[in-house]
């Protein structure tokens, strides 16, 4: 593996190592994992290829996430808005979870995660939709329109601390200014970067 | 792009299209952006075109909506699609009328697409009207200088990524664009129905702005928006280049934009830092000399983190487990790291202050080692350093020439350091979680937090994700059933029966724990006279049977109360959780106090030849057999549960988790360590060992056996209660117990350290009679005679104490109603927004209507309700708008928005530099949150003082020109301002309350903080006063 390390010069690797919370360890890691992900294409400049979003998603850690779409769509440069993901995106999503990550970064990506129109605010659609992911879509998980509705009208209750009906990042980041869990379970646990 | 960025090449390009907005426009050569101008083209072509030619084929719209609704199928934000809509914004004054349509096939766009697609069809016939192209250069850089929601994003960086990565920018900053066009209220002449509306747009800018925006644009605003822009940018770089590069590297990891935009601005920093470096100075030798100690201090840092990232135990393993199981089985093993952890550390202080003299003056060992030894404690381990007993009270001396090493002073301040350190640790871990964790604990119930903080990233196992999910979804059904249950009122019996259920088992199983205590004594009382064994083998097992009673109780009584949750019934399943933890530490902290009353009592004032090893070997017995039992009730509890539930008793299923067991056993463990470190000091050994075992067995156990626990777990409010439960009952009680043996009991006359002193604590008192005639140590001796041994030194200590207290409580008292009066403020600020937009347009629809109105109102959609009304609008519209278009009103408005948009500007600088600052300072917890939040509060401030002289310039001009409805525009935009300034004064303010809790530093800054936010506030409502007479 060793080999296809060495492909990522010193300087870049600096550069990397300044630009996000990543050590070079884990730099190193991500760029091994990538380039297996990338095997198909040519394995000289892997900076620089983009890995459709379908092939993305088959990182194990990723598999699972229920967000794993929107994941990638909040990382993705991609100019085709389909997700795919350059080694640069994917850096940036590793060190946004990483332990080291500020809150802010981590809220402020987790916003953009949770908001699934995109409009800057967390709107009843979003949270459903939230819900929804949260708990799944099947029959015996789903909730009823009912205790969607209730629910929703909880969550606003809570946050929503100017009632103007949407959780705005300015809300939703003192919500979880006090929920300390959040900077613990928002981190995703990459295993590459351990194993 | 991307392309030649990642091959490392300068970012020049990138950087280049900050200057050229239209550049990245021709950047997006996909078939969809096309698409989008196709569009454009198709709505504007019967236009004469003064504009720039658009260059992209006609295509049919039955494509784009397949592809839209296709792409909004997918759950993302297309935005292509939304590039659509904000490609239509220029022509929004001219060709609104075709945008009610296409805003509501958006509106619909959850229902079918051809719905809101019949719509968009009827589009180019209805907007052959007046209609005028524009320009799309303008477009672009009207959204790029406006920056209607700062607060998204980092104010200081947006301007960097709306030029340089066109993706990034059109999903971040199109939606509010096209909101604005979707939300306008003036497109709703349905009040009803537009109350909705209006109150999810007031967070955004109006509807208004834009449009005028154009006009300003158009106008001429362009060359100060860019000439601010760039000072701006420069601005931002100048900063970042003042600063060490290493900071540049931290504030720039910190900036929420893509490493792409990243590196470009690091470059452009690098570049301008070299640039002034090389004016300033060629040959100055001592910054080369710093950069290059700099850079070498990095480098070494950055080994030191790998280095400590490899050395921390068991990281990797924790990450699977966190991955499987989540964080809260997580904090179950953290925690027993942290254990161990002060395991480590109190076996290397007292092995190497201790033992290691010890082991120059060894007396010979003569007993024998059967094996049995290793679980009794006893025979050959009695003359071991294992024990007290083995110490000597000699003062070492190796040679003459060499210091002497007085072992009965190191004995006690071995043992007094290490108390010391640990009290210190636990208070500190503490407060920091008692600060993270009960911030506001009164009105915060954590619905919304659960929620929104609940998904836990960090889970990858497919499996385990199925489960979270279930669990998630029962418990959101649970709580929506606690909150109907909450209504559901019970009857008088039904309280009644259920409080003498509640008082019944509390008297029973503190019954129990009373039992079970009188049991323990006794047996410790009795064994010698009911086991009179000559046999030595015999009699050393005999000495097990108390420690193996105790195991059984701590086993099995916890069963007998988990089965009490049967007959109870608690309101808050979470209660009875509780409960149960109360009750269990009762059980084991009466049990231990009860063998503790006998050590002290029975024993130690018995005349046994050498208690204190006598007590030792009894700890020593109780941590083994307790780690015995805890092997066991893995192996019984889950492994063969584990088998009964999946091969017999399918309906049981795999066994849970327990977390607040498994943590109780584990503080249980770490206090009797605790307690036998002054009898033992070698005791830190095994508790090591057994927590190292503990692990893996629990790993594997985990692995196999278990499943998480189905109710989900707040993790760190349960830390929190874990780490004060091992600080109170636990740690608390081991100081006692130390201190009284310390300070009341006689040691031994025939061995240990202390032998031939009256207590322990006289080694110290004739230490200080000995250095007594040293000058050099006079200080020493003068601190013991007036503090340490003066009763009245501690009484004004105790009360300086007690008033500090008794002042923090009352500021966090004072401070409690002034959260909850800016509560209420934003809540009334909501209202009266809501309110006033609602008189607004109702203004509007009678008053101003012609005015406003033409823009957005379509022939078609004039209803019939409004009949005449309407018609005159229209007319008026025609007759208005193929003239040159813009009367006096719209002036007004242009003015108004401009004077608005100054505002705006001169808003972002000192939010920038208090960004700048925040970066700047060191991540010194509390103290730099404090100066943070004032530094905030003062920027605060001066945007208020800055944005009001305009403000008023403009209101008056506004006044003068249009009347009432442009003031109260005006007003409402001030209003939508306040409101998330008032909320961001908020979060500060919470940032103030956070380390109140803690420490008395912060005082005077948050008392100032506060000044600032009351300056602030009232600064604002004079504000309102003077808009709003």
């Amino acid at each position: 593996m060793g080999g296809s390390a060495s492909q990522l010069s010193k300087t870049l690797i600096n550069e990397y190592q300044e630009l996000t919370y990543l050590t070079k360890q884990e730099i190193l890691l991500a760029y091994r994992r990538f380039s297996e992900l990338a095997q198909k294409e040519s394995r000289s400049n892997i900076e620089s290829i983009r890995i459709p979003k379908e092939r993305f998603l088959t990182l194990p850690e990723l598999k699972a996430n229920p967000f794993k779409h929107r994941i990638c769509h909040v990382f993705s440069t991609s100019d085709q808005e389909d997700g795919g993901m350059t080694f640069e995106d994917f850096l940036d999503l590793l060190s946004a979870f990483s332990e080291s990550a500020t809150l802010e970064i981590k809220s402020h990506y987790a916003f953009r995660i949770f908001d699934f129109d995109g409009d800057g605010v967390l709107n009843e659609s979003d949270l459903e939709k939230l819900v929804n992911h949260l708990t799944g879509e099947e029959e015996n998980t789903k909730l009823s329109s009912n205790e969607m509705k209730q629910l929703i009208a909880n969550i606003l209750e809570e946050s929503d601390i100017d009632k103007d009906g949407t959780i705005n990042h300015s809300e939703f980041q003192h919500v979880i200014s006090r929920s300390p869990d959040f900077v613990r379970a928002a981190p995703s646990g990459h295993e590459l970067l351990t194993n | 792009m991307g392309d030649i960025l990642a091959q490392g090449s300068p970012c020049n390009e990138t950087l280049h299209a900050i200057s050229l907005p239209i550049h990245w426009i021709s950047n997006m050569s996909d078939s969809r952006d096309q698409l989008l101008f196709g569009k454009y083209y198709i709505l504007l072509q019967d236009e004469a075109a003064n504009t720039e030619p658009v260059n992209s084929p006609v295509q049919d719209p039955a494509k784009r909506s397949v592809n839209m609704s296709f792409n909004y199928n997918e759950g993302f934000v297309n935005s292509g699609y939304h590039d659509s809509e904000t490609l239509e914004l220029d022509r929004g004054q001219h060709g609104r009328p075709s945008y009610r349509q296409n805003s509501s096939f958006h509106h619909n766009s959850s229902g079918p697409p051809d719905g809101g697609y019949a719509g968009y069809l009827e589009d180019p016939s209805e907007r052959r009207g007046g209609q005028r192209l524009m320009p799309i250069n303008p477009v672009y850089q009207e959204f790029d200088y406006n920056q209607p929601i700062p607060r998204y994003q980092e104010p200081m960086n947006s301007n960097y990524e709306s030029r340089i990565n066109p993706v990034f920018e059109s999903d971040m900053e199109s939606p509010y664009i096209d909101q604005r066009n979707e939300k306008s209220p003036y497109m709703d002449s349905d009040l009803s129905e537009g109350d909705k509306n209006i109150r999810r747009r007031s967070k955004r800018q109006s509807a208004l702005p834009m449009q005028i925006l154009n006009t300003s644009n158009v106008a001429g605003a362009i060359p100060t928006e860019e000439r601010h822009l760039q000072a701006e940018n420069e601005k931002l770089i100048g900063k970042l280049s003042e600063m060490s590069e290493q900071d540049i590297g931290m504030e720039i990891q910190k900036l929420q934009i893509s490493l792409n935009e990243k590196r470009g601005l690091r470059n452009k920093v690098i570049k301008v830092k070299a640039r002034s470096s090389k004016g300033v100075s060629q040959t100055d030798c001592c910054s080369g000399c710093m950069y290059s100690m700099k850079k070498s201090y990095r480098g070494w840092r950055q080994f030191n983190s790998d280095f400590f990232t490899a050395f921390k135990l068991w990281h990797s393993t924790l990450k699977v487990i966190e991955g499987k199981f989540g964080t809260s089985i997580l904090s179950y093993f953290i925690f027993l790291r942290w254990l161990l952890g002060f395991n480590i550390f109190s076996f290397l202080i007292n092995f190497s202050f201790i033992t290691i003299p010890q082991f120059f003056d060894l007396s010979p060992n003569n007993l024998s080692f059967s094996g049995l030894e290793i679980i009794t404690g006893a025979g050959y381990f009695e003359e071991t350093v294992l024990y007290y007993g083995y110490y000597s009270n000699s003062t070492i001396r190796k040679e003459a020439h060499l210091a002497p090493y007085n072992m009965q002073l190191a004995y006690i301040f071995t043992i007094g350091l290490y108390l010391g350190t640990c009290f210190f640790i636990l208070l500190y871990s503490m407060g920091k979680s008692f600060r993270d964790n009960f911030i506001n604990p009164s009105s915060f119930t954590g619905n919304a937090a659960k929620l929104l903080c609940s998904w836990d990233f960090s889970i990858t196992n497919e499996k385990a994700v199925k489960l979270k999910k279930k669990y998630l979804s029962t418990q959101i059904k649970e709580t929506m059933s606690e909150k109907l249950m909450e209504k559901l009122k019970l009857t008088m019996k039904q309280r009644v029966s259920r409080f003498c259920i509640h008082v019944l088992a509390w008297f029973l199983s503190c019954g129990i724990a009373a039992g079970c205590c009188a049991g323990v004594y006794y047996l410790c009382t009795n064994i010698d006279t009911q086991f009179s064994i000559t046999e030595p083998l015999r009699k050393q097992a005999a000495t097990l049977v108390v420690p193996v009673v105790v195991a059984f109780i701590n086993l099995f009584v916890p069963l007998i109360y988990s089965l009490f949750g049967l007959v109870e019934k608690y309101k808050y399943p979470r209660h009875h959780t509780y409960v149960v933890i109360i009750r269990n530490v009762l059980l084991k902290i009466s049990i231990i106090g009860i063998l503790c009353y006998y050590w002290l009592h029975a024993v130690a004032e018995s005349n046994r030849e050498c208690w204190e090893n006598y007590v030792g070997q009894d700890i020593y017995r109780l941590v083994v057999i307790d780690f015995i039992f805890v092997l066991l009730g893995s192996f019984f509890g889950e492994f063969i549960r584990r088998i009964i539930g999946t091969r017999c008793l399918k309906k049981w299923g795999k066994p849970e988790f327990d977390i607040a067991r498994n943590v109780l056993d584990l503080i249980y463990a770490q206090t009797l360590a605790w307690i036998g470190i002054f009898f033992s000091p070698l005791l830190p050994i095994i508790q090591m060992i057994k927590l190292f075992i503990i692990f893996y067995l629990k790993r594997v156990s985990l692995m196999m056996n278990c499943t998480p626990p189905r109710r989900a777990w707040r993790a760190s409010q349960m830390t929190t209660v874990f780490i004060f439960l091992l600080f109170f009952p636990s740690f608390a009680g081991v100081l006692c117990l130390i201190g009284v043996t310390v300070w009341r009991r006689q040691p031994s006359k025939l061995c240990g350290p202390f032998q031939e002193l009256t207590t322990p604590y006289d080694s110290i008192t004739n230490w200080v009679a000995t250095i007594h005639v040293f000058n050099d140590a006079k200080w020493v001796v003068w601190i013991y005679n007036n503090l340490i041994q003066s009763v009245l030194f501690f009484y004004i200590l105790t009360l300086i104490v007690l008033i500090i207290s008794y002042l923090y409580l009352q500021i966090v008292r004072g401070r409690k109603t002034m959260v909850k009066h800016l509560l209420m403020q934003i809540g009334n600020e909501g209202n009266d927004k809501a309110f006033l937009l609602r008189e607004l347009q109702k203004s509007h629809n009678s008053f101003t209507a012609p005015v406003i109105v033409p823009y957005e109102k379509l022939p078609a959609q004039a209803s019939a309700s409004q009949g005449t009304h309407d018609m005159n609008v229209i007319n008026e519209m025609h007759s208005r708008l193929p003239s040159s278009g813009i009367t006096g009103s719209t002036d007004a408005r242009a003015l108004a928005m401009m004077a608005r948009h100054e505002a705006e500007r001169e808003e972002q600088p000192p939010v920038n530099y208090g960004r700048h600052l925040r970066v700047n300072e060191e991540n010194s917890d509390a103290a730099d949150m404090v100066m943070r939040s004032r530094m905030e509060a003062e920027s605060d401030s001066k945007q208020a003082h800055s944005s009001r002289p305009n403000s008023g310039v403009v209101a008056m001009r506004i006044v003068s020109d249009r009347g009432t409805p442009v003031v109260s525009r005006f007003w409402r935009g001030f209003c939508e301002n306040l409101g998330i300034e008032l909320l961001l004064l908020l979060l500060l303010f919470f940032i103030y309350k956070a380390p109140a809790y803690s420490a008395a530093l912060y005082n005077r800054h948050s008392i100032d903080g506060l000044q600032y936010i009351e300056q602030h506030l009232t600064n604002s409502t004079r504000g309102d006063e003077a808009l709003f007479p």
